[in-house]
């Protein structure tokens, strides 16, 4: 039975949309955790942590995200024997996906900043991680700001994605609505306004964010 | 016991052999300039000193710590053993005060108050006093100089090393930068300078080295050493500088 498409599609799309949002939260949120690690592990000065790092970035970056999902939320159960939620899943799966591309986007602009800025620091008695947090980070923070951001935006549109393991997002939504109503045109054009919505604020914002940034050194 | 010694230091890059057997003593209170060729071993030789460099034989002691030793702790070396650089390499996105605070506050935790009198009697010592807001990019290359020359002072070491750091100057601001170094040399302070600011090393060493294919190849008073060379390389050496 197809029914018209009407304004309170519309209202459920919006409320789909919260998952993308809550979805790209703890994606962004694991994903940095993860990807400071890394980051610092691959400038590291001990080779055995540059080599794991470098190890687990090009496995996962080698790998889509689609099979993290159904690694987590699939293989865990049949491999590990333990059922996890698909909240759990994809907690795992994006900051795992997340964590390995933002490792390498950082690790970039922290080997950015001049080798002769790190030996200042050492030559001033500072430690490695002494010389990481005060002297390289806050300088490599102002050339991370587009690139992390750019990353973000990948990462809103990646989190339908998460629709193949029962996630109704803005995606999924979208499909269910089409199903039901047969609008498939007027359907994604509302669907693709409410991710343009999401998106452009953020890189607005990051052009803002790089204006002071650069007036604050 | 000296304050610096080098027994049959080695230094390869690969293949290439940057310091062959360099044996050196420095006595507190010593002005040791080195001169040579580019390529010669006399950055590297600085270098090593405060552990910047490995080195692959011999050893180095400073006040009978040994550099080289891998169970040495670095950090507590270079809080007595400070080094300026060509590039200057002070922080862009510091202000100056924190420039030369940082590393008193970060390894010595050193409180406001105090870390703002060392800064200005460092940039006193300077003469930079009316900078101490100011931000690298808002110097001149000597002014940044000097405040790396302050910054590195402000650690109090017992040794300073100096990494040929006129050389990224045009003339006019070599001459501020040679003054502030031998206002430090009149304090007492330590030193040794990779230069090739002759003239200077003249004045104000008191041992000058020259350095050739990684070896000390002749060394002495400074004047003994630049009137009369012993050795045709450094005869050459002089007459390509000085001309």
């Amino acid at each position: 039975m197809i029914r018209e498409f009407n304004l309170i599609d519309v209202y459920y799309l919006l409320l789909a949309a919260r998952w993308t949002l809550a979805l790209t939260g703890i994606a962004f949120l694991g994903g940095g955790l993860v990807g400071m690690i890394v980051a610092v592990m691959r400038v590291s000065p001990f080779a055995p942590l540059r080599l794991a790092s470098t190890l687990f970035v090009n496995v996962v970056q080698g790998i889509p995200l689609l099979a993290w999902l159904f690694v987590f939320f699939f293989g865990l159960p049949i491999l590990a024997g333990v059922r996890i939620s698909p909240w759990t899943a994809a907690i795992a799966a994006y900051a795992i996906y997340a964590g390995a591309f933002l490792g390498e986007i950082w690790r970039g602009c922290l080997q950015a900043i001049p080798r002769q800025q790190w030996e200042a620091g050492a030559a001033l008695a500072l430690s490695f991680g002494e010389q990481l947090y005060y002297i390289i980070v806050p300088q490599a923070i102002r050339i991370a700001v587009p690139p992390t951001v750019g990353f973000l935006v990948q990462l809103i549109k990646n989190t339908s994605l998460a629709a193949v393991i029962g996630f109704v997002e803005l995606t999924r939504e979208g499909q269910l609505t089409n199903a039901a109503t047969y609008q498939p045109f007027t359907v994604y054009i509302v669907v693709a306004a409410i991710y343009f919505a999401m998106c452009f604020p953020l890189t607005q914002w990051s052009r803002r964010l790089e204006r002071t940034l650069r007036v604050a050194r | 016991m000296s304050l610096v010694e080098l027994d049959g230091v080695v230094k390869r890059f690969g293949d290439l052999t940057v310091l062959d057997r360099v044996d050196l003593r420095i006595e507190p209170r010593e002005i040791i300039a080195v001169i040579g060729r580019s390529g010669s071993g006399k950055s590297t030789m600085l270098r090593c000193i405060n552990g910047l460099e490995p080195i692959q034989e011999g050893r180095i002691l400073f006040d009978g710590i040994t550099v080289n030793d891998p169970i040495t702790d670095l950090r507590k070396l270079r809080q007595r053993v400070g080094i300026v650089f060509q590039s200057y390499n002070l922080f862009p996105h510091l202000s100056v005060e924190r420039n030369i605070t940082l590393a008193p506050r970060v390894v010595k935790g050193m409180k406001d108050d105090a870390a703002r009198r060392l800064a200005e009697s460092a940039l006193a010592r300077v003469g930079l006093a009316d900078k101490i807001d100011a931000y690298p990019d808002e110097l001149s290359g000597g002014q940044q100089q000097r405040v790396a020359i302050a910054r590195s002072l402000a650690m109090q070491p017992q040794l300073m090393l100096f990494d040929e750091i006129t050389s990224a100057l045009d003339p006019e601001l070599t001459g501020e930068v040679l003054k502030v170094l031998e206002q430090v040399a009149r304090e007492g302070m330590t030193m040794m300078l990779v230069t090739h600011e002759i003239g200077f090393a003249r004045r104000v060493a008191t041992r000058l080295i020259f350095m050739h294919q990684g070896r000390i190849w002749e060394q002495g008073r400074a004047n003994e050493v630049l009137e009369s060379p012993r050795t045709p390389e450094l005869a050459t050496f002089l007459e390509a500088v000085l001309h």
